[in-house]
């Protein structure tokens, strides 16, 4: 018996994919001639080393940061829960702060000490957010929006602390990192968050059934016979570990981990295979998408992408809260 | 088939439950009641292994229900809580699925057994119209069938049913009373926790009554003035219609 119908708009999501990834990186300020990606020239430099690694970067975090989402909001059943509203995203930019001033440079496994901080920050605000829903035995969307609010700003307040407190040489570059960006050169992030992707979306599909117990409820996941508390704690540090390795290279963009699974969740149908691929697709769309609009939105400066996530993504959630709340009375 | 031996159940020292004693057999269908806060609810749940720092013990088939695996319980006793609680958009036959998951593994799908399973829940529970619904826009009625069919596709032998009957309307109760008979034909036991006296009494042929958690009463459904008069300080009145034995309200 099967049960999987093609969903085309899955195969569209698919094919618009493909597209963005050939031809953005022909695109720009300055465009690049087809010619010149085959012949050593400054241009084939700018193409291979720039805009290349920019586009997949964009590509793989944005399906990254979706998928985190969609994975958060069913350990929490619900669909406010995502990494940058938990405060998950501002406590890896948190850790990572930490590490550039205090100067760790470091690299095991081909990780600098910057990512493994993010990784323990935002691994920090996980538990936090854990132990005050389980104090408070709530995870409604209340109790949850207020952990993470004082959650961000007391991470957000750690940054600040950090930047004034020690020397400024680098002040620029770590505000400019905190606003979010995909500015690379080579390929050393994206094969590092490609490795991050490939795992964690393993992972998501290996454990959908436990995910769609959980997603429906604690009581009814026990029931099934699932040792809910070992499965959430496990799929938590997974979570810290993606989410502060990404914001430990490209800086805590906003919304989309959020918005991202919220209309993915429409175009799966509910299916969660579905509903995973188009996340995956739909996230790594509307990164590129959105860097691509920051690079030639105000020629010739560059906006950091972070603030286009954020400039439309702000009201998006509104929306959604709205909604949500005005459905959940 | 489950026996429970002076099981008991505290809380920061309160004393939620405290020595009960009873046994269900095989194909009985057991009605729990009490009022609020009797410890009805504690008590479905070590049952349904939710509670494992009980007191007392809890046979299942002669095994210790502690030494049992959370997964081997699942094949043997399905839970439904009293409410969900839903609130992300799920499939139909994603919830029906979900039944099968004590018998799956990491790396192994669904296979022919468990889609076996769920067909036969469909038809049983007549949901064919319903799988590729999203359970948030069904009615009370017709998601209590659907956590109901979920339960049945576990495959167990005993069903433990926290007020199955809230928040439904007549039919959607009658219906689902039904459907526990049914279940009793094909010789599973049930045990049901609900308020609804009225609509159980008539099906039940055993009957646990909990008051403060200490038990009152525990046995072959009878019908005493005096249990229902100690545990709910009201009155209850019993006809007999056409062989079938009514509870009423006499107030």
């Amino acid at each position: 018996m099967c049960y999987i119908s093609m969903n085309k708009k899955i195969i569209l999501l698919f094919v618009i994919s493909l597209m963005l990834v050939a031809f953005i990186p022909l695109l720009g300020i300055v465009p690049i001639h087809l010619r010149s990606v085959f012949t050593r020239s400054q241009d084939f430099f700018i193409f291979w080393q720039l805009r290349v690694p920019r586009v997949l970067l964009g590509f793989i975090s944005g399906a990254t940061l979706g998928l985190s989402g969609l994975i958060c909001q069913n350990l929490f059943k619900n669909h406010l829960a995502t990494p940058d509203i938990l405060g998950i995203t501002t406590g890896a930019g948190a850790g990572a702060v930490i590490a550039i001033k205090l100067g760790i440079s470091f690299s095991i496994l081909g990780l600098s000490g910057v990512n493994l901080f993010g990784f323990i920050g935002a691994l920090v605000s996980v538990l936090l957010v854990l132990s005050i829903a389980r104090i408070l035995k709530n995870f409604s969307i209340y109790s949850l929006l207020m952990s993470g609010v004082a959650m961000s700003l007391f991470f957000s307040a750690t940054i600040i602390f950090f930047q004034y407190i020690f020397d400024f040489s680098n002040t620029y570059s770590i505000l400019r990192w905190l606003m979010g960006g995909l500015t690379v050169i080579g390929y050393r992030e994206v094969i590092l968050l490609s490795i991050l992707l490939f795992f964690f979306l393993i992972a998501s599909f290996l454990f959908k059934r436990e995910l769609v117990l959980l997603s429906v409820g604690d009581e009814f996941a026990i029931s099934k016979g699932l040792n809910v508390k070992k499965f959430r704690i496990s799929m938590f540090v997974l979570i810290s570990l993606v989410v502060g390795m990404s914001v430990s290279v490209i800086g805590p963009i906003g919304f989309v981990a959020l918005v991202i699974p919220h209309i993915a969740r429409i175009i799966g149908r509910n299916n969660y295979p579905e509903m995973l691929v188009s996340t995956l697709l739909l996230g790594g769309i509307v990164l590129t998408t959105a860097d691509f609009v920051s690079r030639i939105i105000i020629p010739p400066v560059e906006i950091p992408v972070g603030i286009i996530t954020s400039f439309v993504g702000a009201p998006f959630f509104l929306v959604i809260l709205i909604l949500d709340l005005r459905n959940n009375r | 088939m489950i026996d429970i031996q002076s099981v008991g159940f505290e809380i920061d020292g309160n004393k939620i439950l405290e020595n009960i004693n009873f046994s269900i057999e095989k194909n009985d269908f057991w009605l729990i009641f009490g009022p609020n806060g009797a410890g009805k609810t504690t008590l479905l749940r070590i049952l349904a292994g939710h509670l494992p720092g009980f007191l007392g013990h809890v046979r299942l088939d002669d095994v210790n229900i502690r030494k049992l695996s959370s997964r081997n319980l699942a094949r043997q006793v399905a839970y439904l809580p009293q409410e969900e609680g839903i609130m992300l958009p799920m499939r139909v036959m994603d919830i029906l699925l979900a039944g099968r998951y004590p018998y799956g593994s990491l790396f192994k799908s669904y296979d022919q057994r468990d889609y076996r399973m769920v067909h036969e829940a469909i038809e049983f529970f007549e949901l064919g119209a319903f799988l590729n619904r999203d359970i948030l826009t069904l009615s009370g009625g017709e998601r209590k069938k659907v956590f109901l069919a979920s339960a049945f596709v576990q495959d167990v032998s005993v069903f433990l049913l926290d007020e199955p009957l809230n928040f439904l309307d007549p039919a959607a109760s009658l219906s689902v009373i039904r459907m526990l008979n049914q279940l009793r034909k094909k010789q599973k036991t049930v045990v049901v926790v609900s308020h609804y006296l009225e609509y159980f009494f008539p099906h039940v042929n055993k009957m646990l009554a909990i008051k403060e958690g200490k038990m009152v009463y525990a046995g072959e459904r009878i019908f005493s003035a005096q249990i229902f008069q100690e545990v709910f300080r009201v009155s209850y009145g019993q006809l007999n219609r056409s062989g079938r034995n009514v509870l009423y309200l006499d107030e």
